[in-house]
């Protein structure tokens, strides 16, 4: 296969540590550079990684690339993307894909323009137990879909995830999306209204981390979304995705992180599960290489990141006015 | 000894019997089924008398409660008359299928000063009791998120199919999810806003609601109560409660002591069971706890208001299902 060439903006989200590793699994993959603000960090990871550390992103956008991995923070997405997208580069931005309508509009008018991809990263589409949920799903097995109520716990994150002005929001923002883009993947439809309770309930850490979003599709599928930071430091695992789909013939109940073990640990005084999922990112990753190799149309791309967003920022106007908001798109 | 009649033998009154059999200062002196054959079969249980009609038993038997077991339409009109001729009324939720009829119900029983209980029973089931102890107790800190579920499919077998006709039964809303919803505002508080969505007649036999419930706590709650899932499956209730402290979880699938599954090349069928002692048995338990209040003329463990409340918030759930808007309380 051709040679790509790949850079890595910024290791601000830890999801980068788990792309990069995925980007060496192929011969094909050239890692030119990581760019980090944080000298420190990007140093560190630029060594670990046995490639170049740039301190600017535009100095490593400077450079011959094919394809780009944007993991920092959440407001930073659009400047990076547009900037690589005007170097001809084909983008992979970690999700949400950006913090405001208008700045997802500029990134995606700004692919458009250059003519490149730009794929936001869901690595839940590249679950296996996603994937085999969707294929019987589409298969008919489970009859016309009615109704979902999915469920993306986890812990509070740390750092700037829970500083607005970076992040966009909180537990919304971030989890919201994730089943917002499953749900639109498995009905295949576009969401109409979106109806939010949100709050600061759990953590005291001045944003939002409890929520429950309603949303009504097109086709007229409701489903809820439970995007709350649920679990507690001793929750035995951080990430949770458990999604019920009840159709005319029969029901599906997917837990993607349900393959784990049990382990009582008596050092640390816990319950741990550990995990032996197949990680998403695998598919993610190779998907993107694939991308920068044959600028292909990503299977989950920057117009799928614009949805699902509308549907964390509809949530939070919701959330505001305490009334369901319609959604118009264009 | 309080005498009590017992109208409806069917699922719920046959529940109703197996529990008056081991309570020891109760005695069912008369049944009555339209059916005679149910009637025939919960006298024998109870060795008392059987009738065909209502009016007839309350012509020849001699009673102080009557608990009334029929499906939900009929609730209204039978426990009215009752309180009229001075009984203490037993009645299975849902209290009824209007705010109107449940006001006029709890009119009447104070005119008529008897004693009057709703069968809102998940209060005495051991698993919620115990929940609601561990959140007294403050073992999950302030609660925040509450989710509720209580899935099953379609109950075909009901008399007359009367779940299916909204107007007799209320729909899953009024008929299902109300047990969660009692049982969320007898635990934390009330509602202040409902946001629902519901799955229309398009789908008669596939009934499902969703609900959003915030509390005046700012605590917020998700519902979930089906008739949609496929023939065949098991009845099962969940619940997680999270509070600034902790997380409390049950699903009765899961946390179950006992599962029987039967094998044929056709097909393969998973019971779930929790077997309880008689002294533990729920419906045993709420039966008793009216007869205590009868007794000693003492306020219902079930109120008739807290019946309203939780009747009040299905109602606001259909609506807000109903017009796509948020319904405030």
């Amino acid at each position: 296969m051709k040679e790509s060439r790949i850079g890595v903006v910024s290791f601000e989200h830890m999801h980068a540590l788990s792309y990069t590793q995925q980007l060496l699994k192929y011969p094909e993959v050239v890692l030119v550079g990581i760019a980090d603000e944080d000298e420190k960090r990007g140093k560190e990871m630029a060594a670990k990684f046995q490639t170049t550390y740039y301190r600017s992103y535009e100095a490593l956008l400077d450079e011959q690339l094919d394809g780009v991995i944007i993991c920092t923070n959440n407001r930073d997405h659009a400047k990076v993307s547009i900037a690589a997208a005007k170097k001809g580069l084909h983008i992979l931005v970690e999700k949400p894909f950006a913090t405001t309508i208008a700045d997802a509009k500029a990134m995606l008018a700004a692919a458009r323009e250059a003519g490149v991809q730009i794929m936001n990263a869901f690595p839940m589409r590249f679950n296996p137990n996603v994937i085999a949920a969707k294929k019987k799903i589409d298969a008919g097995l489970i009859g016309e879909v009615l109704t979902i109520t999915s469920i993306n716990h986890g812990k509070i994150p740390g750092l700037w995830f829970i500083d607005p002005s970076l992040s966009g929001g909180g537990a919304v923002m971030d989890h919201t999306v994730h089943l917002g883009d499953l749900i639109r993947w498995f009905t295949g439809s576009e969401i109409k209204s979106v109806f939010c309770e949100s709050g600061e309930l759990l953590h005291h850490k001045g944003i939002d981390d409890t929520g429950l979003v309603m949303i009504e599709l097109d086709n007229g599928v409701f489903a809820t979304i439970d995007c709350s930071w649920a679990h507690h430091t001793n929750y035995p695992i951080w990430a949770q995705v458990d999604m019920q789909i009840i159709g005319t013939k029969g029901v599906i109940e997917l837990k993607a992180f349900a393959q784990v073990l049990h382990l009582d640990d008596q050092t640390n005084q816990c319950f741990e599960d550990i995990s032996w999922n197949e990680e998403g990112d695998e598919g993610l990753i190779k998907e993107f290489v694939q991308v920068c190799a044959t600028g292909k149309t990503p299977l989950v791309t920057g117009l799928d990141g614009l949805r699902a967003l509308e549907i964390a920022l509809a949530s939070y106007e919701s959330s505001r006015t305490n009334e369901a908001v319609s959604l118009t798109q264009d | 000894m309080i005498r009590i009649a017992l109208v409806g033998c069917g699922t719920m009154g046959e529940t109703h019997a197996h529990a008056y059999t081991s309570l020891e200062d109760a005695k069912v002196v008369a049944v009555c089924d339209i059916r005679s054959h149910h009637a025939e079969a919960l006298a024998s249980l109870l060795g008392c008398e059987a009738f065909t009609s209502y009016e007839e038993m309350k012509k020849k038997a001699d009673y102080d409660v009557l608990d009334i077991c029929l499906p939900t339409y009929l609730h209204s009109r039978y426990a009215i008359d009752a309180m009229k001729s001075g009984k203490h009324v037993f009645c299975e939720k849902p209290i009824a299928l209007t705010l109107e009829d449940a006001n006029r119900m709890v009119e009447t029983a104070e005119e008529n000063k008897v004693t009057f209980s709703v069968g809102h029973v998940l209060r005495f089931f051991p698993q919620y009791q115990t929940a609601a102890d561990q959140i007294k107790a403050g073992r999950i800190g302030t609660p925040a998120l509450l989710r509720t579920t209580r899935n099953q499919a379609f109950p075909g077998w009901s008399w007359e199919n009367w779940y299916q006709d909204l107007e007799k039964s209320g729909g899953p809303e009024v008929d299902l999810a109300i047990h969660d919803y009692d049982w969320l505002l007898c635990n934390f508080g009330p509602v202040t806003r409902v946001y629902a969505k519901n799955l229309g007649p398009k789908h008669p036999e596939q009934m499902h609601t969703l609900a959003i419930l915030r509390f005046a706590s700012g605590a917020m709650a998700h519902v979930e109560a089906s008739w949609a899932l496929p023939k065949g499956i098991e009845f099962r209730t969940t619940f997680e409660l999270v509070g600034t402290d902790g997380q409390l979880c049950y699903d009765s699938t899961r946390d179950c002591p006992l599962k029987t599954q039967l094998g044929s090349d056709e097909e393969v069928s998973l019971f779930y069971d929790n077997p309880l002692s008689e002294e533990m048995n729920p419906y045993r338990a709420e039966l008793a706890a009216f007869l205590h209040a009868v007794e000693h003329k003492t306020e219902p463990v079930v109120t008739a208001a807290e019946a309203i409340a939780a009747l009040h918030i299905a109602l606001a759930a259909k609506e807000s299902a109903r017009s796509g808007k948020v319904v405030r309380l």
